[in-house]
């Protein structure tokens, strides 16, 4: 069964088409990328599927629910790192994950939350309020509470800013062991040779339309590092293509 | 950001709406009155537009709270110095500024066009709405520059904070038990209204309260300029745990976990010392100004318990419109949470913490105006008030009370939904004392109709909020 089926789908933010009739499959255990320059429409596209506003028009569905319907479900489901890190300015940083972890019905949370302490390395700052991080404290503490309950489905939006190489690197590990688990992860990040070592499948946007629907493989084969390929699709107006 | 929640026009219009409200008020205002002495609506209003400005002046506390929030693409007043070569002093002046400029320009100067209007159209003298509206233009700033001292000193040490308001309740207290001085020394453009039309016409001394008011409220605005540290000191320290304590202390409520988050919240804000500052304040210094002048003065004044609890139950407002402004709540997008299911337990939290002071409050104006046979019916008000108001305010706005509060069509519901049982409330509550019956039936009807109505709004919460998202 497919992790994600999307038919058609559009946002328009008044007068601005934001999505415009995205059509694709994401395929459970996928490794999918979402890639296109400032203003594609990525972040769109991952909050509409992840329930955090209806679309214009067209259907998606994650996991077999339709996230404009049953937005609650789908969030219990995934797990959503946004691209601007906010964890509650007034929980430390373990309460932040005690209270995530709460919402999302996960039992023997103590060992858990212990668990992603100690991977990214938050156990000087477990009791410092969110609001009292640095930002890369913030994103690890982001990050941290959406992988808390160990979901089928991740939507990252730019997972990797504000991280130190040192982390990146740990993130990027990590991730791929999820792959290897057979998780699916949908990512959307401007970090294209990072992402290149990652991902299986992907869609460039440029102007809320689906320009390519390829995998990296195919890219690659062709000759095309995904920077490359980047440039071509929609770096001509900026001169930058190759 | 404001003009965010409603359109452009739609924003331009509200002092249209204002000038229109006031000016309906002041022509019908014998008739709305009914019993009301002018002595005690004077008081009212003065009272209520230095609660206005103590409520709008908080700025020495916006440092900490603006500058840690990510709002991404605003940038604030406050964040300048950091960015710009501008003071802190400077930039703290241009907000008060600030807000004196957006606040008269929008409400203040078309509520006066109105209440001239209102005026020139019915009995009342022109030039006596022009000098109360000044008196109470001044109690505003004054209001606004009381509340930037003492939020400066809650920034610097907390002690100094409880030690300024300990004066002030003091000052309020010591008005409402002992006969030595008046109602003049806490806010002095009273001291002005008292000597200027339309009650005498000694204009030396009522200039001279006014400038008197007017002087205190440059120095105390000065002070806090020279006083403020917007700068946060290095506080980044580890926090004992709370959120699991809460947690198992509300598990047999209805979302435990998060109304644990709204307690934290509001420990760690400091909205329980906003919350004593802007809530408490004013009601003690209501109750003791009507004990003054009933047992001090020997005047019978129209105040009684009664009409005390439908003013706490309307001055819930305030406090959930805090609430709903402590934290964004952008991180919700990320958990299985709806915005129906926020807004309900802010509103748990709001009846938990409120309940209790406000009962108290309650019991004690009763026993010190001498009317415990009053207390049922005033308790049943304050209930019955509270949840309509907080219930009413939630459906209109969700969880942007603030921000809805400048888009007409909701500022002109919230009237309608306000006003009217408010003053139905007041004066029935004012013919009791008369032992009327049909104001204890009115009372009780009308306390009837407000559950009727809170379960509506209570209903409508999910209606009205259950597709928005929290961006």
């Amino acid at each position: 069964m497919p992790a994600i089926v999307v038919e058609g789908l559009t946002k328009r933010y008044g007068g601005f088409l934001a999505l415009d009739s995205a059509t694709f499959t994401v395929g459970e255990g996928t490794f999918f990328g979402c890639f296109g320059p400032n203003g594609a429409g990525k972040s769109t596209l991952l909050r509409l599927l992840t329930g955090q506003m209806p679309p214009t028009s067209g259907t998606a569905e994650v996991l077999g629910l339709d996230p404009a319907k049953d937005a609650v479900e789908v969030k219990r489901r995934v797990g959503i790192v946004p691209e601007v890190e906010s964890p509650p300015s007034y929980l430390t940083v373990s309460e932040f994950l005690r209270f995530a972890g709460s919402l999302h019905g996960v039992a023997q949370l103590d060992g858990r939350i212990d668990r992603w302490l100690s991977f990214f390395d938050l156990r000087g700052a477990e009791g410092m309020l969110c609001r009292d991080l640095s930002k890369g404290m913030r994103q690890k503490a982001m990050l941290a509470a959406a992988f808390l309950h160990e979901p089928r489905l991740l939507f990252l939006d730019e997972p990797f800013i504000n991280l130190d190489p040192i982390y990146q690197r740990k993130l990027r590990d990590y991730l791929l062991e999820l792959r290897e688990d057979g998780r699916t992860v949908f990512l959307c990040s401007h970090i294209l040779d990072m992402a290149q070592r990652m991902v299986q499948e992907m869609i460039i946007l440029d102007h809320g339309r689906v320009v390519l629907r390829d995998t990296v493989s195919n890219a690659l084969a062709r000759g095309e590092d995904l920077e490359t390929l980047f440039l071509r699709l929609v770096g001509g107006g900026n001169g930058l293509a190759p | 950001m404001h003009t965010r929640y409603s359109s452009r026009q739609l924003f331009l219009s509200l002092p249209l709406y204002i000038f229109i409200l006031t000016a309906l008020f002041t022509f019908g205002l014998d008739i709305l009155t009914g019993d009301l002495r002018l002595w005690d609506l004077m008081l009212l209003a003065y009272g209520g537009m230095f609660i206005y400005g103590l409520s709008v002046g908080a700025f020495g506390v916006l440092g900490q709270t603006y500058l840690e929030r990510r709002y991404g693409k605003d940038n604030f007043l406050i964040g300048m110095p950091f960015l710009l070569p501008v003071t802190f002093r400077r930039a703290f002046l241009c907000m008060y500024l600030r807000d004196v400029i957006f606040y008269s320009i929008l409400m203040l100067l078309p509520a006066l066009g109105g209440v001239a209007l209102g005026a020139a159209l019915s009995s009342h003298s022109v030039l006596s709405v022009l000098l109360v509206f000044l008196g109470l233009l001044v109690t505003f700033l004054y209001g606004m520059s009381v509340s930037f001292l003492i939020s400066v000193l809650y920034g610097i040490d907390r002690r100094l904070f409880l030690l300024a308001v300990g004066v002030l309740l003091a000052l309020i207290a010591g008005y409402g038990l002992t006969d030595l001085y008046g109602l003049e020394l806490i806010i002095p453009s009273i001291g002005y209204q008292l000597h200027a039309r339309p009650f005498q016409m000694d204009w030396g001394r009522a200039s001279g309260y006014l400038a008197a008011c007017v002087a205190l409220s440059i120095s105390l605005l000065v002070l806090s300029l020279l006083l403020v540290r917007p700068e946060r000191a290095a506080i980044a320290g580890t926090h004992r745990e709370m959120f699991l304590q809460h947690l198992r202390r509300f598990s047999r409520f209805p979302s435990p976990t998060l109304l644990a988050k709204e307690f934290v919240d509001i420990r760690r804000s400091g909205l329980t010392v906003r919350m004593l500052f802007a809530y408490v304040v004013p009601l003690v210094f209501l109750s003791f100004t009507t004990y003054y002048v009933n047992h001090g003065l020997s005047i019978p004044v129209g105040f009684n318990a009664v009409f005390y609890g439908a003013m706490v139950g309307f001055f819930g407002v305030l406090l959930y419109s805090w609430m709903t402004n402590i934290d964004l709540n952008d991180y919700y997008e990320t958990l299985p949470v709806r915005v129906p299911q926020v807004i309900r337990t802010k509103l748990a939290a709001f009846f938990l913490l409120t309940t209790g002071v406000s009962t108290l409050f309650v019991v004690a104006i009763s026993l010190m105006n001498d009317e415990p046979q009053l207390l049922w019916l005033a308790l049943i008000v304050l209930y019955c008030t509270s949840a309509y108001m907080v219930l009413a305010t939630a459906y209109l706005t969700g969880l942007s009370t603030n921000s809805f509060f400048f888009n007409p069509t909701i500022l002109t519901k919230f009237t309608a939904i306000s006003v009217l049982p408010d003053l139905l409330l007041t004066v029935l509550s004012f013919s009791l004392q008369e032992g009327a019956l049909w104001a204890f039936a009115g009372i009780l009807g009308v306390c009837a109709a407000l559950v009727l109505l809170s379960a509506y709004f209570y209903r409508g919460i999910e209606r009205r909020w259950g597709n928005v998202g929290f961006l």
